[in-house]
């Protein structure tokens, strides 16, 4: 069965058929071939799914499609503007925070709002905002250290 | 996951209506247990109605008289309330202890209160605040005090077709409260104990989760306790009375023996916060 919803998807006016059985991770991943978003656990509990919606992180396996009507969906795809990285994404490359990156998309949609909401976090706010995500393979220093470069780079962004 | 129909009321009474035509529907809040569960096949609902846009179950309403937590307010609305935050720190503390961030901007108090899990850990801090939930069901309105609305694990009093609109509970409850959670994993976890325990003028309100069938009030302890000086043996007395009052089980996350030290010694070990801090 399929629903008509209206919702934003990275900034677009998005008309759309959702499979009414189908969560927001699949329906990213396989009606809009947006395979950024990660399906680790299925049970909210490891963060590779996570998307901004509504300007608040969600695990988006624990979203269902028919819910989006009337929403607002930013992805990993959507953090980029124009070919260009954010500085989020830049910091993940030059502080080698990924090895095999099936964490990496969930990790920086969710410290994307945790800068936004805290835009100089300590070490320990960080190691608390990033506690939804599950990395299996850095030992998360280096995306700790990515996200406090990030943010130093967004400060000097705004100054 | 099976094939559904979706709904979305746009006031309770025609939540209630969809109910009543629906049998075996699922209200979906959050929807950080319930589709979970429908992702595992243990619930195939045949209607979602999806109650979370009703403008009835919306907001925080913080008044001289009583504090008011809409049906839809999610753990991270709890928290980031400044008025929540500084009033009610304990009450804080365990909606943050809750899941993952994302998790948090989900799930809804009511959710934790209604799946009625021993372990809810937003449900200690509202039964030493003498929680009050509202529903709207066919029949109207109903008051359920917490303390009797859980019956066994995953069971409470409310009705097939009712729908909690929130919950109240007066401002002046306590003079103070801790909320300790006990948990294998500081962040992400289930409690293995969670408790609650609060003072109001010379009384004592004691709450655990995770000890017995549903999360419950220690009434033998804070009769113990009432007027009493907390000396280190009245503490350590309350602690033992504790211990006999719970009937925690064994399971993954601890041992039946473990659970019942816990008790004792978080129960001791906020008496004497509360102590310390006046």
């Amino acid at each position: 069965m399929k629903q008509l919803i209206n919702f934003k998807l990275n900034g677009e006016e998005v008309e759309h058929y959702a499979p009414l059985n189908r969560t927001l991770l699949k329906m990213l991943r396989e009606d809009f071939d947006l395979t950024g978003a990660k399906e680790g656990c299925g049970a909210g509990e490891c963060g590779a799914c996570t998307v901004i919606m509504d300007g608040v992180a969600v695990n988006s396996c624990l979203v269902l499609a028919a819910e989006l009507d009337g929403r607002e969906v930013t992805t990993i795809e959507g953090l980029s503007m124009d070919g260009k990285l954010d500085p989020l994404q830049v910091a993940f490359v030059n502080e080698a925070a990924l090895q095999c990156g099936y964490c990496t998309p969930g990790m920086i949609m969710t410290a994307k709002v945790l800068l936004k909401n805290n835009p100089q976090p300590s070490e320990d706010e960080i190691k608390e905002g990033i506690s939804g995500n599950l990395c299996r393979c850095t030992g998360y220093k280096k995306i700790i250290e990515a996200i406090q470069s990030a943010a130093d780079k967004y400060q000097a962004e705004n100054e | 996951m099976e094939n559904f129909v979706y709904y979305k009321p746009q006031t309770l009474k025609e939540c209630v209506s969809l109910l009543e035509e629906h049998p075996d529907a699922a209200l979906l809040n959050g929807g950080t247990d319930l589709i979970i569960q429908m992702r595992e096949g243990l619930r195939i609902p045949t209607d979602i109605i999806d109650i979370k846009n009703i403008p009835d179950l919306q907001g925080i309403k913080v008044g001289p008289d009583e504090i008011f937590i809409g049906g839809a307010v999610t753990m991270s609305q709890v928290y980031d309330h400044p008025e929540l935050s500084k009033l009610f720190p304990y009450l804080c503390d365990a909606a943050r202890s809750v899941g993952s961030i994302q998790i948090r901007n989900r799930a809804t108090i009511a959710g934790n209160l209604v799946n009625a899990s021993p372990l809810a850990d937003t449900a200690t801090p509202l039964l030493c605040l003498e929680a009050v939930i509202h529903t709207y069901g066919p029949n109207g309105t109903r008051e359920i005090p917490l303390n009797e609305f859980f019956v066994f694990v995953r069971k409470t009093l409310l009705e097939p077709n009712e729908v909690v609109t929130g919950i109240s509970f007066k401002p002046d409850a306590l003079d103070k409260a801790v909320f300790t959670k006990l948990s294998r994993r500081n962040e992400v976890d289930l409690s293995t104990v969670c408790c609650s325990v609060g003072r109001k003028g010379g009384e004592y309100r004691i709450a655990f989760g995770s000890v017995a069938p549903t999360p419950l009030r220690l009434l033998d302890v804070e009769a113990y306790l009432k007027d009493k000086e907390l000396t280190d043996d009245v503490r350590r007395e309350a602690a033992e009375i504790a211990r006999g009052t719970v009937s925690p089980i064994s399971d993954v996350r601890a041992s039946k023996e473990y659970r019942l030290d816990m008790v004792a010694n978080i129960l001791e070990d906020a008496l004497a916060i509360l102590q310390k801090e006046g």
